[in-house]
């Protein structure tokens, strides 16, 4: 299966590649994203990329259950979903730090209101039971679809899609705030910003890319540029060079997260390894701790080949071969594996 | 709220003058003094009016690929934007030390990004960047933080309510000067403590206050072992602090066991070198009791009980003994697995007791030759200088013999001895696959595989980490866990060792750092321990017969009476002649948060605190210490002055330098202490008061001088030399080996620091891979001992498993060994055995109440619970609930979390006072214990193994042998 075909009208697609078994839940990706774009009035509630424990219900609440994108792989008709409610994403908690602190009085520093639900609230939990429970981490971002249903959701054709690079951004001047995008995105990556009343979203950190700050220089996005353990892949899926085309088309072990929704997301992921399970007798045991159906359900059923591509190619380097795909997830050229050449006005 | 409500159905008006846009004008457009304007003129004013209607809407052909309004991506450009970029870094002890830029806006702090410029040390390893974390991204939240203390505060309330009063710095200044000077004519000057820890953080800032504090003959207090992250196990048997490889070079082994340390949450920066072993052809085992980050990505996860990891690698080590696997000549040159020891004493065999000349006979070990001769033992304490000693060597021109029973003739008549070896084997035996799984819970045949594993690849590692480290039996497990290195021999080469990491205890910069702290060279050192259990009085609280909170057979109370009569730890202040001794009087905190961290917190609340008449905080925000203090001064962070910054996670060292200047009055530490030094100077000289001749030391405490101390370069004889931060940090770098040795040519300086961070070019010998640092090899420790022979820093020469202290036989403890965890409370009563963990959304205290890092949590304390646990209480998740003891109770947040065994809760670390309702927190439930056999001088006589040394040796404060029980607030326990 290829992944490779853009969008008509899309000359080049920019892509990313996460690679799970790096990803350790630290959140820097996270407060990265929010230092540079939603630390304001606003966009506080927002987290254009988060970071969360699977199983679970993640940020949204409960966005896997509701929408679908396109009701069918000939996109003809949309399958909506809801727009969540601001519990369902976690209200921003104030804080009382002054008064506590410096002004004498005997309450202790806790949130406002009591928190219900929050961008991270499943951390670490997953499902099973001990010491045969799993989890693993998940970062979302923008999926920068081929087939973006949210565009098609806005009636005003105010969600677009860049031609140079594929990124799909929402005009804040065109943008009326009907939320159509909100509900019409089936990962829920478009928020509501309240102060604006317009539709918001990750930009893929376009200005940094195009190397537009003081500096000039090409930076690739914050969720990437601060991943501490470099799980991220940035470049074009439509170059074979990179490794990104390399991990999707040739290895095959990068693979779109809910491929099912029909909009065709260029954001892939390596899907995680785990240990075996424990017996009773406290034996581990060569058995799968991630049931692969769950495995299948968010990465569709390439995911065993996928799984078992690394686990082979793992051998060959341990046996002392060489193995392009482990030199390529092993992550000693940033240059390589950010690929901001591409982004470089010709 | 419907306003901040997404299902709010009022959609943005048509009408452009209520636009948010306008109303709304945010913080950051604000900062770039464009705000509307930008936004309305991407466009052009005219054009956006036009579009602004929606009835003229112009139409689009196609949203994909043809667009044409694009003029407005300008917005989000414009965010992008800043004035000055400055490196600095977050001198806090979280072993990072990570470079960062800092970004100014409009003379603000507007965020940081890594710096990502550390050079790499070799192209097969992965990069050594970016290194930084998800704390570090939002330290500029603390620099305009809400809670900043901008100025000196005095406190009008009681300690911790919170209430104060701005005074001015002279005032300030002058408040302490009068109460230290009246300290030090009292003769009260060892009243008057320091708590500062881990100078690597920020070795200027350390000095300032210690610096000051030594001139005045005060009390410096040790930090690594109070926190439980010394690891007792390595001066124990190798003589030395600890000392381990850099991260990058976990990359190099073949086998990588995660052993009790949570790296993908505490060592985030160091994670990939973890994470892409596997694919660099390594296998990765984790060693947890709950299924943590880590374990997640590991090939194999092992899941002992907790507290039983002892157990566990006393059976992987029978297995390579019985099966013999080991590393035979490895355990002849390096180990006292070849010396004997006797039977009827326990003790070593001495030269002197078999009339075998040596140096010094009776501090010389003996073995046994090829030919069954009786040989000196080459490097035994008796056969060189002192404890660390070049010129000697361990090199051996015989073949000892492991397997040793005989009877020598002594001149108390024939004693049977047998060698280490043979005692070490006869205790592994005990260890069989029964009893190791009956312990642990591990499998029978699966600890035996991967010791098996371990022993058969060229380079095997363990990484080891609090967890293991926080138990009353921490040096047992220590022991326990190092053997299987020993015995595989995978030490002092790349690739291979026990990395021990908790706490950025390393300090790097060793000569240049110890010159500026200590500028007089006698120093009060203590205990942080030992002090916080005397001047607490849990002393007293022990010796109470209703509380049981330590294993009666270690008599406790009296082995601490009996190591401060014999000198072995000190304690101060000192005793008077008249059999006396004082109170604490003064205690001055900065860069740390004592009272807030303090095990038995809540006898440091109710007996220590008392005691002190003046507690001062030097602090860029109000912590739970600086709470509970009487002044509070106000600090620079890190992004607004000069410091130095190192970490035993890598061999490179780079600076903290201003971004902006000090926010409202607050000042770099430096300043601060040397101000108060002025100010202490000013008034002596004013009132003409005469030196005073030290109790202990040799020298006099002059207050007419202090600052002209303070700022003199004490090397060189310069006066005024050190005036400022910025020459501190130059003074460290220019008498340090690791970036100014004086067998290179080369040196780095300030200036190279700013340019990137620069690797050390030596070792001092201070550490034990010592001399010119390998520059194109990750830094392993040991090779001074293992490539060039020389003695390992113990009383036998050696790795020593053997300890044949008095204190050791007593308790069973001289070898390696089992030992459970303490369950001295009432287990019926307190079934569940309660853990606190470092987490990722913080370090320490730091960040606990940082509001990004809670949005990212649950807003406060959680309290973690098994899903089955908690139902059986009748809690559900989200649940508020209470956790309690006999010492206390706090609240908190139920989280369910299905990876930890039943029978455990944890409360990750470090919550504030200030963040439970009742102004407790995490350690109110916690006593503290102190384990005796931490307390001794080795050998007894002279202490050249082991001897009280802040941060070397000394007792560990424990954290973990407590139990708890859980409730529902405002419920029964079911």
């Amino acid at each position: 299966m290829s992944y490779t075909e853009t969008a008509d009208g899309v000359d080049n697609q920019i892509a990313m590649v996460l690679d799970l078994n790096k990803c350790i839940g630290c959140q820097t990706c996270t407060i990265a994203c929010k230092t540079n774009w939603t630390d304001e009035p606003g966009r506080e509630y927002m987290y254009w990329n988060n970071v969360e424990t699977k199983p679970g219900q993640g940020y949204p609440r409960g966005w896997e259950d509701v929408g679908d994108g396109w009701a069918s792989e000939d996109r003809t008709e949309r399958s909506p979903g809801e727009i969540p409610s601001i519990e369902g994403y976690g209200r921003h908690w104030e804080f009382n730090h002054e008064e506590v602190l410096l002004e004498g009085s005997d309450e202790h520093i806790a949130p406002a209101e009591d928190p219900e639900w929050g961008v991270n609230w499943e951390e670490d939990e997953g499902a099973g039971q001990y010491p045969n429970s799993y989890y693993f981490y998940l970062p979302r971002l923008c999926n920068h679809c081929t087939h973006p249903s949210c565009v098609e959701a806005c009636p005003r054709q105010a969600v677009y899609k860049r031609s140079e690079d594929g990124i799909v951004l929402v005009d804040q001047e065109r943008c009326r705030g009907y939320r159509h995008c909100v509900e019409g995105c089936p990962y829920h990556k478009i928020y509501f910003n309240m102060e604006e009343k317009t539709a918001e979203k990750c930009i893929f950190c376009y200005p940094r890319i195009e190397g537009n700050g003081p500096d000039g220089e090409q930076h690739a996005p914050a969720c990437a540029d601060s991943c501490v353990t470099m799980l991220r892949y940035v470049g074009r899926l439509d170059d074979p060079t990179g490794p990104i085309h390399k991990l999707v088309e040739e290895w095959e072990v990068a693979l779109p997260l809910h491929a099912e929704y029909h909009t065709d997301p260029n954001v892939f992921y390596v899907p995680p390894m785990s240990p075996g399970q424990h017996t009773e007798e406290g034996e581990t045991v060569d058995a799968d701790r991630i049931p692969p159906t769950y495995l299948e359900e968010l990465f569709g059923p390439d995911v065993h080949d996928a799984l078992d591509t690394l686990e082979r190619e793992r051998e060959r380097v341990r046996v002392g071969e060489d193995s392009e795909l482990m030199e390529i997830l092993t992550t000693n050229d940033r240059e390589n594996q950010y690929q901001m050449e591409v982004f470089a006005d010709d | 709220m419907s306003k901040t409500d997404p299902h709010d159905t009022t959609d943005r008006t048509d009408d452009a003058n209520s636009s948010g846009s306008e109303g709304g004008l945010d913080r950051r457009r604000f900062l770039q003094g464009t705000g509307l304007a930008a936004l309305a003129g991407a466009s052009g004013l005219g054009a956006a009016s036009e579009l602004l209607n929606f009835g003229g809407l112009e139409t689009v052909d196609d949203p994909i690929g043809n667009y044409p309004y694009r003029e407005w991506e300008d917005l989000y450009r414009e965010e992008w934007d800043w004035d000055s970029v400055a490196r600095s870094t977050h001198g806090i002890n979280c072993t990072g030390s990570c470079s960062w830029n800092v970004y100014v806006k409009n003379g603000q702090v507007w965020r940081e990004e890594q710096a990502s410029d550390y050079p790499d040390i070799n192209p097969d390893l992965p990069t050594n960047n970016p290194r930084g974390c998800q704390n570090g991204a939002c330290f500029s939240d603390y620099v305009n933080a809400d809670h900043r203390v901008k100025y000196p505060l005095r406190r009008t309330g009681e300690r911790g309510e919170g209430k104060w009063e701005r005074i001015s710095w002279d005032e300030a200044l002058e408040e302490i000067a009068e109460h230290v000077i009246e300290k030090v004519q009292e003769g009260e000057y060892d009243g008057i403590d320091s708590y500062t820890p881990i100078p690597a953080m920020s070795p200027v800032s350390f000095a300032s206050g210690t610096r000051f504090v030594n001139l005045l003959g005060g009390v410096s207090h040790s930090f690594y072992d109070w926190y439980c992250d010394l690891p007792p196990g390595q001066p124990l048997t190798w003589g030395h602090q600890t000392d381990n490889a850099e991260s990058s070079d976990w990359y190099n082994a073949d086998y990588l066991i995660a052993w009790g340390s949570n790296i993908n949450m505490t060592r985030i920066p160091d994670a990939k070198y973890f994470t892409e072993s596997r694919y660099g052809g390594a296998k990765t085992v984790g060693v947890f009791s709950d299924y943590s980050a880590t374990a997640i990505h590991t090939d194999e996860w092992l899941s002992p009980d907790y507290g039983t990891d002892a157990a566990l690698a006393l059976g992987m080590a029978r297995v390579i003994v019985e099966e013999e696997l080991y590393d035979e000549a490895h355990l002849k040159e390096q180990t006292d697995m070849p010396i004997l020891v006797r039977e009827d004493t326990g003790k070593f065999l001495r030269a002197d007791d078999v009339g075998i000349d040596a140096d010094d006979p009776e501090h010389a070990m003996v073995m046994v030759d090829a030919d069954d001769n009786l040989r000196v033992a080459p490097g035994s304490l008796g056969t060189r200088e002192g404890k660390l000693d070049f010129e000697s060597s361990i090199e051996i021109d015989f073949d000892p013999q492991l397997d040793v029973e005989t009877t020598v003739a002594t001149a108390d008549g024939d004693v049977h001895v047998r060698s280490v070896w043979n005692n070490l084997r006869d205790r592994l035996a005990e260890y069989t696959p029964e009893r190791v799984h009956e312990e642990t819970g591990v499998g029978r045949e699966t600890h035996q595989r991967i010791a098996r594993e371990f022993a058969d690849v060229d380079r095997g590692k363990i990484v080891h980490g609090k967890g293991v480290n926080a138990w009353y039996h921490n040096d047992l497990g220590n022991r326990a866990l190092q053997l299987l290195l020993t015995l595989t021999g995978n030490l002092g080469e790349n690739g291979t060792g026990f990395d021990h990491y908790v706490g950025q205890e390393k300090i790097w910069l060793f000569r240049g750092w110890q010159n500026l702290s200590f500028p007089t060279g006698d120093v009060r050192g203590m205990p942080t321990t030992l002090w916080t259990y005397y001047h607490a009085d849990i002393l007293d609280v022990l010796e109470d017969d209703d509380q049981e909170w330590v294993p009666d057979e270690y008599d406790t109370a009296e082995r601490i009476r009996e190591s401060i009569d014999e000198g072995w730890m000190p304690m101060h202040p000192e005793e008077r002649e008249d059999g006396t001794r004082p109170d604490p009087n003064t205690m001055f905190i900065w860069r740390a948060n004592y009272f807030g961290q303090a095990k038995g917190g809540r006898f440091v609340e109710e007996n220590l605190w008392p005691k002190l008449d003046l507690v001062v905080d030097i602090n860029f925000r109000m912590d739970t210490t600086a709470l509970y203090s009487d002044i509070v001064l106000p600090a620079a962070t890190w992004y607004e002055k000069y410091d130095l910054n190192v970490t035993d996670m890598h061999t490179y060292v780079h600076p903290c330098t201003p971004a902006i200047e000090p926010m409202g009055e607050s000042k770099p530490d430096w300043e601060i202490f040397r101000l108060l030094a002025e100010k202490v100077q000013e008034i002596a000289q004013e009132r003409g008061i005469d030196p005073i001749p030290d109790r202990s030391f040799d020298r006099e405490i002059d207050l007419q001088s202090i600052h002209d101390d303070y700022v003199r370069d004490w090397l060189t004889g310069e006066e005024g030399a050190l005036d400022d931060g910025l020459a501190a940090a130059e003074f460290i770098l220019e008498n340090s080996d690791e970036t100014n040795p004086d067998y290179l040519d080369e040196q780095i300086t300030f200036e190279d620091t700013v340019e990137h961070p620069q690797r050390f070019l030596g070792v001092d010998p201070h550490w034990t891979s010592s001399g010119e640092l390998d520059q194109d090899n990750p830094y392993v420790p040991w090779q001074d001992h293992i490539e060039d022979k020389v003695p390992w820093r113990t009383y036998t020469g050696r790795q020593q498993y053997y300890i044949d202290h008095d204190w050791f036989l007593d308790f069973g403890e001289e070898l390696p060994t089992f030992k459970e965890p303490l369950e001295t409370q009432d287990t019926d009563e307190y079934p569940l055995e309660y853990i606190q963990p470092h987490n990722r959304l913080g370090v320490h205290s730091t960040w606990r109440d940082d509001p990004k890092a809670l949005r990212l949590q649950r807003g406060g304390p959680m309290v973690w619970l098994h899903p089955e646990d908690a139902k059986e209480r009748g809690i559900e998740d989200g649940d508020t609930v209470v956790m309690h003891n006999e010492l206390g109770e706090i609240e908190g947040t139920a989280k369910y979390y299905p990876s930890m065994p039943r029978g455990t809760t944890m409360q990750y670390f470090a919550w504030e006072r200030y963040q439970y309702p009742n102004r407790q927190n995490f350690n109110t439930l916690l006593p503290m214990r102190m384990k005796p056999t931490q307390l001794i001088q080795y050998p007894e006589e002279n202490g050249e193994h082991l001897h009280f040394f802040p941060n070397f040796w000394g007792p560990t404060g424990v954290n973990n042998d407590t139990h708890v029980e859980v409730r529902p607030k405002g419920g029964d326990s079911q």
